[in-house]
């Protein structure tokens, strides 16, 4: 047993990619099978999730870390650990990937390299949240961006080379100047410590005992740090990449996008800047739940007049990581437990959003609003889980939704931050119910205006296989919330600690 | 033995200390020799270039726990310096060359062009760029330019048909020899100033403010004009803007592999030269401001070559240009690390750069088809899936370039800008960082054509000639190799033993 909790982090991390060089090798000596490709891909990616599940058991227990030293001169090691913050997030990807591997079952061209860039990815994203060496962090976060570039941009729409150029530009800006911002924080710890290490254990801790870094030093870091995972988020105005990557990706790169490469940035903020940069964080909240609030209703506007049924649904992304950021920078508890709550929601409900999306758009070839209307008649089933899950989207009590926003909304609410934030940001929830039940409505509802529509197929058994698990666990997520919020309520207390101690420390000081 | 082959005579030779040189200009003679002869083979030809170079290797190898033991050995009355500096681009310069020589094979054998002068020439050019780096004195720097210089031209005019070949080498020809000219002029007025022309020389008498020879106190106007005239002659060989004008009508008018050649070697080597009299001799605290004074303007110097290098490569169209403009650019990162006076970081980005940049090259010899003519990036269009090792490689390579993890480049980077920020240079570090970002840009172009066109034309099918392969192969496993696992390799370069270093 000793030896499985030791390995096991590495395992998760790695096994994906492992099966990956498998299926090389495989369809290098036995030929380049497709279906082979789907099956191995499926497979190891199912493994690597059923190989995450003993860390809701285990996430606590400290035999699990794995610390080895890796460029000892520079003070880089391999660092993986698993905690209340990212145990979550790394089941939700470990989940998704194997849904999106069945969602992909149909693409046909170059499935073997589809496959191994998926997997690719998968290592890249399970490793960013068990990452706990900002050397091995930044590693991963910039390595997946190779894969997701080339997901969108060889299976993606019309447009792929720009939306997967804009994509990894961005993102690449955002993440060199925390790079640099890395390398600052490496050297300051370790002139006053005299130990150079990029352990980000070690520096959250040090940083909190020593107090070493000045006021200006914790703003510049912050906002570099910030603007790398503001654009993941992304925030408005840092959003523009998403809609374009979200609408070209295929289905399964939109899925991951929105499910898990999102997250990265609103985890990267709870890892990184709360705790690490207090003060600057208490300082730089108002502008940013600002531009959170902004989002959330701009979002939304603007979602609300998409013709195109992907288009709508990234940009209801916007307005739900909005609300994740509000909740993050209330620095409150209710808040921060709301945020990770619903990056988880949205992880699902998103992800089972454009999964939707992709079932209809396979069997039509378009997303255009105008060009459905009735598909309840055709597509029974499909248009129940349509229902749930947007009924999840605008946060209906007793789903998943209704548990993060209403948290946030509670935890802006009684912090110490303008009420008003609250009370705009609440309009985003009406909105959103306005937005999704209208487009439900175009789209589901009515009589079918449409011959084509007339003889659709319903979900397939694949298709059901997909959604199923999702809608499962918008339920469960929306009765059971204390399951998941408990085994993350300890280290979000500790980062609530850290940002606010240190804080009010500072205005004393 | 060894303890008596160190010890010096009075002429001060020392045969083990240039053993290196020695063999390289043995093997380079060898072939010409073979050359002459009626049909001469060809693999025999590569076998001896290639016997050459392992056998240099060896040597400098050898070399290495000597230097450990007694510090550095100085040989010819301190015109040659061995020390780990200097063996360690001995080790660049070797590697380089010999895969020069195995990507050159066949483009030689389908030009058919002579192969025992082409070889020489990459042979004497590699023993006159170690000359450079193991220079303890200004006249022995000039002396290995100059080998180094004179070899290129002839190499870069080498398909003499070649209209473009020819442009290529008169230009290069001329603006070297211009740059020459600023060097030699620098090298007189601080010998003039000075009064040495031993770098070690040159060195006390700024920190001792005193002239070796007039025993006065040092010209200060000499000493800066000097100086700079050394400054601008190393910027314009190293390629750094403005005096990079040259760079990318030389590199595209070229050979490939004598690009490759060029823009890997012959620029570790200048940047061995740089650093040797600059971050060594213009030592910080002496010489009324002048390690201030040269920092300054070289900082502007790489701030304005790493945007105009990459700003440049974003428009072109060509292959060989953009990556000659990329040349610009790394050109740029590495005098970040040379201002940052560590000439660790600078050597390890000079290897990492140097390591990816002879494969991708190699690629593009192969690419280019007969004749060198299709080095269009769009003449990669389709590529991709259709020949999927040979994108991937290129991939790997060109992600290397661009600075992603895991690669040697990520890492070359991490650690320049580590030193420049750690001394300081923010702003030069945050230029390098945004123009990275955007250079992310036409590197990811090559693929985007490679990957995410579909094809115009049948897919070539020119057989991979093995050097080409040998070359990419070790060029990548050496990329990763520097990116994962540099560990020792800094072990190493923490613990060298670096002759002037020691005594400050």
């Amino acid at each position: 047993m000793h030896f499985i909790k030791q390995n096991i982090l590495t395992v998760v991390t790695f096994l994906p990619l492992f099966g990956a060089l498998l299926m090389l090798l495989h369809s290098y000596f036995r030929g380049n099978n497709p279906e082979a490709m789907r099956r191995m891909a499926l497979g190891f990616s199912l493994a690597t999730f059923l190989a995450s599940l003993p860390l809701i058991g285990w996430y606590a227990d400290p035999t699990l870390i794995v610390k080895a030293n890796w460029i000892g001169s520079l003070g880089v090691s391999y660092h993986l650990r698993v905690d209340g913050l990212s145990l979550w997030l790394v089941i939700l990807t470990t989940l998704l990937v194997p849904l999106c591997v069945l969602a992909s079952w149909h693409i046909d061209k170059h499935v073997r390299e589809y496959m191994v860039f998926m997997l690719m990815l998968e290592t890249g994203m399970v490793g960013v949240f068990l990452a706990m060496d900002m050397f091995l962090f930044y590693l991963f976060w910039e390595v997946m961006l190779v894969p997701m570039y080339f997901l969108i941009g060889v299976w993606g729409g019309e447009r792929r080379i720009y939306a997967a150029i804009k994509f990894v530009i961005y993102t690449m800006i955002g993440s060199l100047l925390m790079l640099v911002a890395i390398i600052a924080l490496y050297l300051l710890h370790g002139q006053s410590t005299g130990v150079y290490t990029f352990d980000i254990v070690q520096i959250t801790e040090n940083i909190a005992r020593y107090d070493f870094l000045t006021y200006q030093q914790q703003m510049w870091m912050f906002a570099a740090f910030a603007l790398a995972f503001m654009i993941k988020v992304p925030l408005f105005p840092l959003h523009t990449w998403l809609p374009d990557a979200h609408v070209e990706a295929p289905t399964a790169g939109s899925v991951i996008l929105a499910g898990v490469l999102l997250k990265m940035g609103t985890y990267g903020l709870m890892r990184f800047n709360l705790p690490m940069f207090p003060e600057a964080a208490h300082r730089f909240a108002i502008p940013i739940m600002i531009l959170a609030v902004i989002g959330i209703v701009y979002g939304a506007l603007v979602a609300m007049v998409q013709p195109d049924l992907k288009k709508l649904v990234a940009y209801s992304s916007v307005s739900h990581l909005g609300f994740v950021v509000l909740g993050t920078f209330a620095f409150t508890e209710t808040g921060m437990q709301g945020a990770l709550y619903q990056m988880l929601n949205h992880g699902i409900s998103t992800g089972a959003l454009f999964l939707l999306v992709g079932v209809i758009y396979e069997r039509r070839h378009t997303r255009l609003i105008s060009e459905f209307g009735g598909l309840s008649t055709p597509m029974p089933v499909y248009a129940t889980i349509f229902m749930i899950v947007t009924l999840s989207s605008i946060g209906l009590p007793l789903l998943n939704g209704f548990v993060g926003e209403f948290l946030i909304l509670v935890g802006t609410f009684t912090s110490a931050h303008p009420r008003i934030l609250a009370v705009i940001a609440t309009s985003g929830v009406v909105l959103s119910a306005v937005y999704m039940l209208w487009m439900t409505q175009r789209v589901l509802f009515g009589r079918v205006t449409n011959e084509h529509n007339k003889s659709l197929a319903d979900v397939t058994l694949r298709e059901k296989l997909t959604l199923v698990p999702l809608v499962v666990l918008i339920i469960f997520m929306g009765v059971y919330p204390s399951f998941f919020l408990k085994r993350s309520a300890g280290q979000l207390q500790q980062i609530h600690r850290l940002v606010n101690e240190r804080a009010v420390a500072g205005m004393v000081r | 033995m060894m303890t008596l082959l160190l010890q010096t005579s009075v002429l001060d030779i020392n045969y083990v200390a240039i053993w290196p040189m020695i063999i390289l200009s043995i093997s380079g003679i060898a072939v010409l020799l073979f050359g002459i002869a009626k049909d001469p083979v060809h693999r025999d030809m590569s076998m001896i270039g290639i016997v050459g170079f392992v056998l240099a290797g060896v040597a400098t190898g050898r070399l290495w726990l000597p230097v450990k033991t007694v510090g550095q050995i100085r040989a010819f009355s301190n015109m040659v310096i061995i020390d780990h500096f200097s063996l360690y681009f001995f080790f660049i310069f070797i590697i380089i060359g010999l895969l020069t020589l195995l990507i050159s094979a066949s483009f030689l054998e389908a030009e058919r062009l002579p192969v025992g002068e082409f070889y020489s020439l990459v042979m004497f050019a590699v023993v006159g760029m170690m000359l450079m780096a193991a220079a303890g004195h200004l006249v022995m720097i000039f002396l290995g330019l100059e080998i180094a210089s004179i070899s290129t031209y002839a190499l870069a005019g080498y398909r003499r048909n070649d209209l473009r070949s020819n442009e290529s080498a008169i230009k290069y020809f001329v603006l070297g020899s211009a740059a020459t000219a600023f060097l030699l002029y620098g090298m007189a007025l601080i010998y003039g100033a000075t009064g040495s022309a031993e770098l070690e020389g040159i060195r006390t008498a700024i920190i001792d403010n005193v002239n070796a020879a007039t025993k006065q106190p040092v010209h200060t106007e000499l000493l800066f004009l000097g100086a700079a005239m050394m400054l601008v002659g190393f910027s314009f060989k190293v390629s750094a803007v403005p005096f990079h004008l040259w760079t990318p009508d030389v590199y595209e008018g070229a050979p490939s592999s004598v690009t490759a050649f060029m823009a890997t070697a012959s620029k570790a080597a200048a940047f061995a030269a740089f650093l040797r009299v600059f971050v060594f001799c213009f030592v910080p605290g002496y010489g009324q401001g002048l390690h201030s004074a040269w920092t300054t303007s070289l900082e502007t110097i790489a701030i304005l070559t790493m945007i105009a290098g990459n700003i440049a490569a974003l428009t072109q169209h060509n292959f060989k240009r953009m990556l000659a403009y990329s040349s610009i650019a790394h050109a740029g990162y590495a005098l970040v690390g040379l201002i940052a006076d560590d000439w660790q970081a600078v050597a390890f980005y000079l290897l990492t750069y140097s390591i990816t940049n002879i494969g991708a090259f190699g690629l593009i010899t192969y690419l280019a088809g007969r004749g060198d003519r299709e080095t269009e990036i769009d003449d990669l269009a389709g590529l991709g899936f259709n020949n999927l090792g040979v994108s991937i490689a290129m991939l790997i390579l060109l992600l290397s370039l661009a600075g992603i993890p895991l690669t040697a480049g990520f890492m070359g980077k991490f650690i320049v800008f580590k030193a420049a920020w750690q001394k300081g240079f923010h702003v030069a570090v945050i230029v390098a960082v945004v123009t990275s970002a955007v250079s992310v840009y036409y590197y990811l172009r090559p693929m985007v054509i490679m990957f995410f066109r579909e094809l115009k034309v049948e897919p070539k099918r020119l057989p991979l000639p093995t050097g080409v392969l040998v070359t990419v192969v070790l060029s990548i496993l050496g990329t990763f190799y520097l990116g994962v696992m540099p560990g020792r390799l800094f072990q190493a370069m923490e613990n060298a033993k670096v002759s002037f270093v020691q005594s400050r």
